[in-house]
């Protein structure tokens, strides 16, 4: 009986390893992006985060396409082999892995050892101990992907019922590809290192908003307009990325913060014009003794506002609404809220009385 | 770009792959369509040993003609080969494909008629497509909407289906008073426990019936319902209940099948009603 020894693949090469750096690269641009645009509001952060994902796996798959059709076209090679030795691993399955130790006679090519681990049915055991002949199956251009045939055709039975096999020389080569530590810590290395791209690119928009307030949210008072003998005061109260003035009580919250403490300069109490933005409160506080029609901020229906902004949002016919604002004032006598919002389909407006019911509306045109 | 630009982005990347999906169909060219499908006998049946695995399905040998050559070539179900088979006799057609050129990569169906245009990946296009109208519509326009772009087309394809339903049943009915009892025997009990990624273990019970159709077929299934206490049922006597034109749709619990069969019909109008009032609801509330 002639012989040979096969050598299966050694560990990781470059080209594995650059593709498992790419891989994890992608893997990690693509969820940093997701969280990023989620914690941004970015729409188009978190689309293309998962698009991106699929894009790489869609290529990935039609580069392996022509290697995967050259590999499927060949007919596998059966052949008779011999059990020099076989250990069997427990475990809580009735699938438990078995390590064989393998010599394989094809007909017309030199005998080989080879080592593989299969798994084999616990009712499966004793039929393979040491010694016996069985029926296994391999690529010819792949000898180490050597599996052994349960159900092997008639004709296979019957041969390895009645051949009788010596052990090829030499040590069995081990079949199970040790890709080894490096591969899985280069797949890591890109997969921090794509997420730190994306978190580095967009650090301004991440940290910038917030850099003066590290819980989110700043407030600040600005003392401005100095004309001839009046001094106007303005309180302002910006959020941080992921609040929004629509979340429960945050509206609220922002105004007592402003008017509680004085104002940073007015009396506390009146104002001669709110805005409100997504994330941004303007109070115009009115000065000390002046006679101007102005009303208490805390007196807006609070409760009222996320529901005039929906409402704007989605019944006057503004296509992609993008930004709001709500302006409270009460220049005519009564206090008037103006709900407006804009998008790519014009803007418009809606106005509420001070009980927040809707008393007029400006659908888009 | 707002939500519009991206159900636009949506629908035009999904919408390619339904355009080339379908195109390829109609070219004949997927990987469906260009499979060889012959006919395959079963030759031999190996009887599964007891405590034996259920997974491969029924140990066959079986044979077919190679259509181009005209040499006949005998493979048995080892490894991954399509459809398990789970009731197997000697002398049974199934169907036997490959690509063409890879006679080596065979796969086995059930049904020897079986094969497909390969239409699954255009057709999954055209749901997402239509999922993603549904949602924006449902975001823009108001949740009513999501009840009736979902509801409406399923009432109108429940309504369609209706009479087919209704002639399945009725057909499910005829089949089972019509049904040849025969006596059987457990002859194996399959166990196989296999663990989950978070390391619970599934342990999954297969009796497996012989019994023997008076046209003298020797038949060997898998039996995945109809036995009290699968873990204990080895050795057992039972009555064995089958269509003459295919042994393979043979049941164990023959009374309580037909008892089910009765409602069917039911269960179909009354799900049709129901989805089609969501509909309505719906259409109201806008």
């Amino acid at each position: 009986m002639t012989t040979t020894t096969v050598a299966p693949p050694t560990g990781a090469t470059p080209v594995d390893l650059a593709r498992g750096f790419l891989t994890g690269g992608v893997v990690g641009v693509s969820l940093a992006a997701f969280v990023v645009g989620c914690t941004l509001g970015k729409v188009p952060l978190i689309v293309a985060g998962p698009a991106l994902l699929a894009a790489y796996g869609l290529l990935f798959r039609l580069a392996g396409a022509p290697r995967r059709a050259r590999e499927g076209a060949l007919a596998p090679r059966t052949a008779l082999a011999l059990i020099d030795a076989l250990e069997v691993q427990k475990g809580e399955e009735t699938d438990v892995p078995v390590r064989f130790d393998l010599t394989v006679a094809p007909d017309r090519a030199p005998a080989f050892r080879i080592r593989i681990t299969q798994d084999v049915h616990v009712s499966e055991l004793r039929d393979h101990r040491a010694g016996a002949v069985l029926v296994v199956r391999y690529p010819p251009d792949r000898p180490w992907l050597v599996r052994i045939v349960k159900r092997p055709t008639p004709e296979w039975e019957e041969r390895a019922a009645g051949a009788v096999l010596e052990s090829a020389p030499g040590p069995a080569v081990a079949a199970d590809r040790q890709d080894g530590c490096a591969w899985s810590l280069v797949t890591l290395l890109g997969v921090l290192l794509g997420a730190a791209a994306v978190v580095l690119l967009l650090r301004a928009e991440l940290f910038g908003k917030d850099t003066d307030a590290p819980d989110g949210r700043s407030a600040s008072v600005t003392s401005s307009s100095t004309s001839t003998s009046t001094v106007t005061s303005t309180g302002t109260v910006s959020f941080g990325p992921g609040r929004s003035m629509l979340d429960r009580g945050a509206l609220r919250a922002a105004v007592d913060s402003l008017t509680g403490g004085g104002g940073g300069g007015g009396d506390g109490k009146s104002a001669l014009t709110v805005v409100v933005q997504e994330q941004l409160l303007t109070v115009v506080f009115s000065p000390a003794g002046a006679d101007a029609p102005a009303f208490d901020p805390r007196s807006l229906p609070f409760d009222r506002v996320p529901a005039l902004v929906e409402e704007a949002r989605t019944t006057l016919g503004v296509d992609s609404p993008r930004t709001w604002q709500l302006s409270a004032e009460r220049l005519t006598g009564a206090l008037t809220i103006r709900i407006s919002v804009a998008g790519a389909g014009g803007s418009a407006s809606l106005e509420a009385d001070g009980q927040g019911v809707v008393v007029r509306r400006s659908p888009a045109r | 770009m707002g939500w519009h630009g991206y159900l636009a982005l949506w629908c035009a990347v999904l919408g390619a792959v339904a355009l080339v999906g379908y195109g390829r169909s109609l070219a004949g060219v997927t990987r469906a369509q260009r499979m060889v499908r012959v006919r395959g006998r079963i030759e031999r049946v190996r009887e599964p040993r007891h405590g034996g695995s259920r997974r491969g399905g029924i140990a066959v040998v079986v044979s077919y003609r190679e259509p181009s050559s005209g040499a006949e070539v005998t493979v048995t179900n080892d490894g991954e080969r399509g459809e398990l088979i789970t009731a197997a006799w000697t002398g049974r057609e199934i169907g036997v494909s490959y690509p063409r050129g890879r006679p080596h990569d065979y796969r086995f169906s059930d049904d020897p008629e079986a094969g497909g245009r390969g239409l699954g990946w255009p057709n999954a296009a055209l749901l997402l497509i239509y999922v993603g109208l549904v949602v924006v519509a449902s975001v823009d326009w108001g949740w009513p909407w999501a009840l009736v772009g979902v509801c409406g087309p399923w009432a109108l394809v429940g309504l369609c289906y209706l009479p087919g339903n209704v002639r399945d049943a009725r057909h499910r009915r005829e089949q089972l008073a019509s049904m040849v009892a025969v006596p059987g025997r457990i002859v194996a009990v399959l166990r196989d426990v296999s663990t989950d990624a978070e390391g619970s273990t599934s342990t999954t019970i297969t009796p497996v019936v012989a019994f023997t159709t008076r046209e003298g077929a020797a038949v060997t299934a898998h039996c995945d319902s109809g036995v009290p206490d699968p873990a204990g049922s080895y050795g057992r006597e039972l009555t064995v209940h089958y269509p003459e034109d295919d042994p393979a749709r043979f049941v164990l619990d023959h009374a309580a099948r037909q008892r089910s069969v009765r409602s069917d019909v039911a269960v179909n109008v009354v799900f049709l009603v129901l989805v089609a009032a969501a509909a309505v609801v719906g259409v109201v509330l806008l």
